[in-house]
């Protein structure tokens, strides 16, 4: 997915996850030491799962055997390893293992049945709610002793990862021409999810501007960059930050969103807050969506059994905005929407 | 004698007292009254329809403090009116108490059995609004909660009105007790002869993939399986994300379980292993609005194999 990789390689490079890794590479240390151990690397839609066990395979390059699933596995023979399988197999995209629906549980028995009795040690990567899903249903989290979460960014980790896209100075920050003098005090709109109404809502809340009165009373050295360029580059991050929450994949897409390259404003970057309406069974479509990460209408139609009502909710999901579809047929959550459809979906407690 | 002319006093000190009650205290009584009824009812039915839109937690949640804002605006009233009364009447309160004493002993002591209940009920909370319970004969959600009487809606739609003194003497099972999720006990039938394994491994992945179940590590799914000498009985508890859905949740699961037993060629019990006629096929919601004697006919619909099942059941 484009947003998720031209993300991935600035996020690989800043990544904030040395626990996570420190943990993965020490659970591949004591495996090799005699003890049995699997490890479940566990985030939402974009949250940077591929991103770590992509940092973990290049730790491990000479003793891994990488597998991508890209679409739900329905053939054992897909997820039967080859014998020159390395003793350290990284398996992106668990949650594709299972089908929802009588009889489409089989793969996921060949699949811990495999990890517990190989020779070998498994690192996995899940979607959120597909694991807390068959963690529920099947216990698969007695499979995975290391469960990896990986944490949301800070807004200076969300700053380094986009700007590592471009050069020095590439990016011109401005207030946006609202006003030439820099405000002490500013209205930044603040997202809420609540998830009793089902709803993203936005808030204004008055904040102080504290890189402006950092340099006016404390006089701080400028740093070749101009003063109101640095206010307005604080609160497109502070923006970004609290529009996604911590998820890179989210950040980049409401950065790109924003962005009028080379120039950027505070005011540009976009608030999303949809009013989702749906029947029950088209938002437990929606939910299938969301906790595969990308589904094509065939395996959707496959859970519901029955096309005709796939192909409707699919329209009603375009039509409102809250999904989108890929190169490869298959349907996605639009990132900038992430929020809302989450929100809307605990309300249901669909997702948990 | 000197206590006769004492109560004779008294009788025509009360009487004076009576006669004494202006016409603009008793509007005042009964204006008391109509403001806390009204107030009561704005406040069910605005925070009624507030919840429904709400997630299903918070339904149940802001449901929940219905009757107490209610009881406070009755207890407030019932303060005003008792102020009043004792305005008015002042020493002879005594005699109108000892009246009102027989009054309940006689006349309303029903109603009075009531309000003690719809009290106790507020504060005890053996159910709340929104809950699916059983009570006297009857099973359903629990839509209000008066001071004399609660109402329920059974499954049929039925909109039941049962007293509140009912608690004193009957046992009353809350399904859910204020949370959305239920459990939800189903039952299927098959033959002596099936393979139990391929059954059981059916019927799980039937309720784990049913887009009504609510399933976490805390609310897990469990699968009994009993032999009984023609037949098998599986049994499935598990959790239904919202209790409203309880009924589409089983037949959900009959549904795609027959399905699934079918193509594994496990069938239902047959009957004619013991030459005895079908039972008639039971009504479903006498089964739903019976009396409760177990979680299973809180259960209720079926699909037809479903019914097959159940009629070898009551062989």
């Amino acid at each position: 997915m484009g947003i998720q990789q031209s993300g991935d390689r600035a996020f690989s490079e800043i990544l904030g996850l040395r626990d996570e890794i420190g943990d993965i590479q020490s659970a591949i240390a004591d495996f090799e030491v005699g003890k049995k151990v699997n490890v479940a690397i566990i985030a939402g839609l974009l949250g940077g799962k591929t991103t770590l066990i992509n940092e973990i395979e290049k730790l491990n390059l000479n003793r891994a055997t990488r597998i991508t699933f890209s679409g739900i596995i329905r053939d054992k023979e897909e997820i039967s390893l080859p014998e020159d399988t390395m003793r350290v197999v990284l398996l992106d995209n668990c949650h594709f293992l299972y089908t929802r629906k009588p009889g489409g549980f089989d793969i996921l028995y060949e699949f811990l049945d495999m990890i517990s009795s190989q020779d070998r040690v498994f690192v996995t990567t899940w979607n959120l709610y597909s694991w807390k899903y068959l963690n529920g249903a099947f216990e698969i989290g007695k499979y995975f002793p290391v469960q990896i979460l990986i944490p949301s960014l800070e807004k200076e980790g969300i700053r380094s990862l986009i700007l590592k896209r471009y050069e020095e100075g590439e990016i011109i920050f401005n207030n946006g021409g609202e006003s030439e003098k820099e405000p002490v005090i500013y209205i930044i709109p603040y997202p809420l999810e609540l998830a009793s109404l089902g709803r993203k809502i936005i808030i204004p809340v008055p904040k102080i501007n504290i890189p402006y009165l950092k340099r006016r009373f404390l006089k701080e050295e400028e740093k070749g960059k101009k003063k109101e360029e640095e206010t307005a580059e604080y609160r497109v991050f502070e923006k970004i930050h609290l529009e996604s929450k911590g998820n890179p994949g989210v950040a980049v897409k409401v950065w790109e969103l924003g962005l009028h390259y080379p120039h950027i404003s505070p005011e540009k970057i976009g608030q999303f807050s949809y009013d989702i309406k749906l029947e029950y069974d088209e938002a437990f479509i929606l939910h299938l969506i969301l906790s595969y990460q990308g589904l094509k209408k065939d395996e959707i139609a496959d859970m519901i059994g029955s096309t005709l009502r796939v192909n409707e909710t699919i329209f009603r999901l375009l039509n409102q905005e809250l999904i989108f579809k890929l190169e490869d047929d298959s349907f996605r959550v639009r990132p900038e929407a992430l929020r809302s459809v989450i929100a809307y979906l605990e309300k249901l407690r669909l997702v948990w | 004698m000197v206590d006769g002319i004492n109560g004779e006093t008294g009788r025509e000190q009360l009487l004076e007292a009576l006669r004494s009650i202006e016409m603009q205290t008793l509007i005042d009584l009964i204006l008391i009254v109509i403001t806390a009824y009204i107030l009561g009812r704005i406040v069910t039915v605005v925070l009624s329809k507030l919840s429904e839109n709400m997630s299903r937690e918070g339904r149940i949640k802001v449901k929940m403090i219905i009757p107490a804002i209610r009881f406070v605006f009755y207890a407030i009233a019932f303060y005003n009116i008792l102020m009043e009364i004792f305005s008015i009447f002042g020493p002879e309160l005594f005699l109108l108490t000892g009246l009102l004493g027989a009054a309940i002993g006689f006349g309303v002591k029903d109603l009075f059995a009531d309000f003690i209940g719809g009290i106790v009920i507020t504060f005890e909370k053996p159910y709340q609004i929104g809950d699916k319970i059983n009570i006297g004969n009857y099973y359903g959600e629990v839509r209000d909660i008066g001071l004399r009487a609660t109402k329920l809606i059974t499954p049929d739609d039925n909109t039941v009105t049962a007293p509140n003194s009912l608690i004193f003497n009957e046992a009353i099972a809350s399904g859910n007790y204020g949370v959305s999720e239920m459990m939800v006990v189903i039952d299927l039938y098959i033959a002596g002869e099936s393979d139990v394994k391929t059954a059981m491994r059916i019927l799980r992945e039937t309720v784990v993939s049913s887009k009504y179940i609510y399933v976490s590590e805390k609310r897990p799914v469990i699968l009994l399986h009993k032999a009984f000498p023609f037949y098998t009985r599986l049994r499935a508890k598990a959790y239904v994300n919202d209790l409203r859905d309880e009924f589409e949740f089983e037949s959900d699961v009959h549904t795609k379980a027959w399905i699934e037993f079918q193509k594994k060629n496990i069938r239902a019990p047959q009957l004619h292993i013991l030459n005895i006629p079908p039972v008639g096929d039971e009504y479903e919601s006498d089964r739903a609005t019976r009396r409760n004697v177990g979680s299973d006919q809180r259960t209720g619909t079926g699909s037809e194999s479903d019914s097959d099942s159940r009629k070898s059941f009551e062989l």
